[in-house]
């Protein structure tokens, strides 16, 4: 595997508060966007602000939206989560639908800082039979036997061997023979 | 050289999130880009860092502000959110009222009258929410459990309920729905007991505002789930697993428990293993292991309890959201039956059950 993920930490998929177990809470708590009135490189922000933010606030009614105009500084998304974790964007010279798709991941995010799935699966219940231990599925015959064993010394998967496949084929051979057929 | 740079900036866009060497002690998680900043600035921001360090370690830890201290905040259109963030309707005052505590009120009675101005603060406090809602909520949290859970003594009920309504957990659930920023409390950073009297007084606001079923089903998808994942005879256990089995078959009408060796390995080392297994007039119930005689039995034992009260490991897995549309009713049925206590049960007594 590649080195780029040594400083990325890694971890197991999960979810704050078991969300979607009774009802999903979208995560994201609040969005702050800063940016200035004038400036060119916050010129996307201010288009998306025009155009597509209310209908963004409609759709997410759990999210509060602040807007910030903040001179001469380049603008930024600060997203805040229900459990506390913030994140932080710039969006200095983003496009309207730049700033659109990076609002929507922001959505999708819980507030659980960005790792490396080590599995794409979790659960909290490995096993229903049981873990396998030596003793699973043993024969309770082994608690009185007498080592050796006629049946259990032997390998429960050994087949016939090459001398014994060779005698059943002379007897079969043998019962087809017509001369061991007794005259009618 | 300029479109050389902006090429670079762009197609290095989605870098990879490396932390910042100059995260503070509140992360802040930085999408972060291909930077070229002056050969000052870096150690300019070491400087400030170490001073930082310094004056937090002497004041023990970092200066922690209140988000509604903030210029961007606005607690109207924060209540708006947290009720739709839930799916809930909530009324207006009641929810006011059960985020606002007493200290608040008094704290700010007290800050106005040091002022001089006449106070007459229209001001609620969730005192009565609070005692409310703890009450409605342990009757919830009863009634689901009796439902699912038909086949346990009334012992390992009460224990389960007495996780899922403990400070730690309502805390957890309090924090992690966004009420540490819309709390009017005069202690910050907010006691667990600020978390929970709030959240307890929440349950009883919707109770209020939509009615018993909608706050029935608020509760059993935010804290009954606090119950996924947990193992429930980690719980409670019964003190006499073997004496309480002996009962048990014996009220039945079965035979006595007798404990058989089925399995050992190892018998003079540490890592010794035995296997006990209980019968019942020769008819195998359950067997258990243990590093010793003693422990094994009382292990097979107490695997015996667990089948009959249902609570193996491999037990059904506990219903939540959708999944409980049908049982509603039986869980409403069931928040003032008790279940058989550990005392009297008996198989023939819980047969009945559903689920």
């Amino acid at each position: 595997m590649s080195n780029s993920h040594l400083f990325l930490p890694s971890g197991f998929i999960r979810t704050p508060l078991q969300n979607g177990l009774g009802r999903y809470i979208p995560q994201l708590q609040r969005i702050t966007l800063k940016f200035c009135k004038s400036h060119g490189g916050s010129r996307g922000v201010r288009d998306f602000i025009e155009s597509d933010l209310m209908e963004f606030a409609k759709t997410n009614p759990g999210t509060v939206v602040y807007l910030k105009p903040r001179r001469h500084r380049s603008p930024c998304m600060v997203a805040e989560y229900l459990n506390g974790e913030r994140e932080y964007l710039s969006c200095h010279e983003f496009s309207r639908d730049e700033v659109y798709k990076w609002l929507s991941y922001m959505c999708t995010r819980s507030g659980i800082p960005v790792m490396r799935f080590r599995k794409y699966q979790h659960t909290d219940y490995p096993t229903i039979q049981g873990v396998w231990n030596p003793f699973t599925h043993q024969a309770p015959e082994i608690n009185v036997a007498e080592f050796p064993h006629e049946v259990l010394s032997k390998p429960n998967d050994q087949g016939p061997t090459a001398t014994e496949q060779l005698i059943e084929i002379f007897k079969k051979t043998q019962m087809e023979d017509p001369a061991n057929k007794p005259p009618n | 050289m300029a479109a050389l740079w902006k090429t670079c900036h762009q197609c290095l866009r989605y870098g990879f999130s490396n932390a910042s060497i100059y995260t503070s002690i509140t992360a802040v998680n930085v999408i972060s880009k291909r930077n070229f900043k002056a050969h000052w600035v870096a150690p300019t921001l070491r400087e400030l860092q170490r001073r930082k360090v310094i004056e937090e370690d002497r004041n023990g830890g970092p200066k922690i502000f209140h988000r509604s201290t903030f210029l961007e905040w606005n607690y109207d259109a924060e209540i708006f959110a947290f009720s739709n963030r839930l799916g809930e309707k909530f009324n207006d005052s009641s929810l006011r009222a059960a985020l606002t505590h007493k200290s608040y009120i008094e704290r700010e009675t007290a800050r106005l009258s040091d002022i001089g101005v006449e106070s007459n603060l229209q001001f609620h406090d969730n005192e009565a929410l609070a005692k409310k809602g703890g009450e409605i909520m342990s009757k919830f949290i009863n009634g689901y459990l009796r439902a699912v859970f038909t086949q346990v003594p009334e012992e390992l009920i009460r224990a389960m309920h007495d996780f899922l309504t403990s400070n730690a957990t309502l805390e957890t659930v309090a924090k992690h729905i966004g009420l540490g920023d819309l709390m009017l409390c005069a202690d910050f950073p907010c006691k667990t007991e600020t978390y929970v009297k709030s959240f307890k007084a929440v349950v009883a606001a919707l109770a209020e505002s939509s009615g018993e079923e909608r706050a029935r089903i608020f509760v059993q998808d935010l804290v009954v789930t606090q119950l996924y994942g947990q193992d429930v005879n980690e719980l409670w256990n019964p003190v006499d697993p073997v004496g309480n089995l002996t009962a048990i078959l014996k009220r039945e009408g079965k035979a006595e428990p007798e404990f058989r060796l089925i399995r050992q390995a190892g018998s003079n080392s540490i890592l010794a293993v035995y296997y006990v297994g209980v019968y019942s007039d020769k008819n195998f119930i359950s067997e258990g292991a243990g590093e010793s005689l003693e422990v094994a039995k009382e292990m097979a034992a107490r695997e015996a309890l667990k089948k009959l009260f249902h609570t193996e490991d491999s037990m059904r897995a506990l219903p939540f959201g959708r999944q409980l549309k049908n049982i509603q009713s039986r869980i409403a049925q069931l928040e003032n039956q008790p279940n058989v206590p550990l005392s009297e049960w008996i198989s023939q007594k819980v047969m009945s059950a559903v689920h």
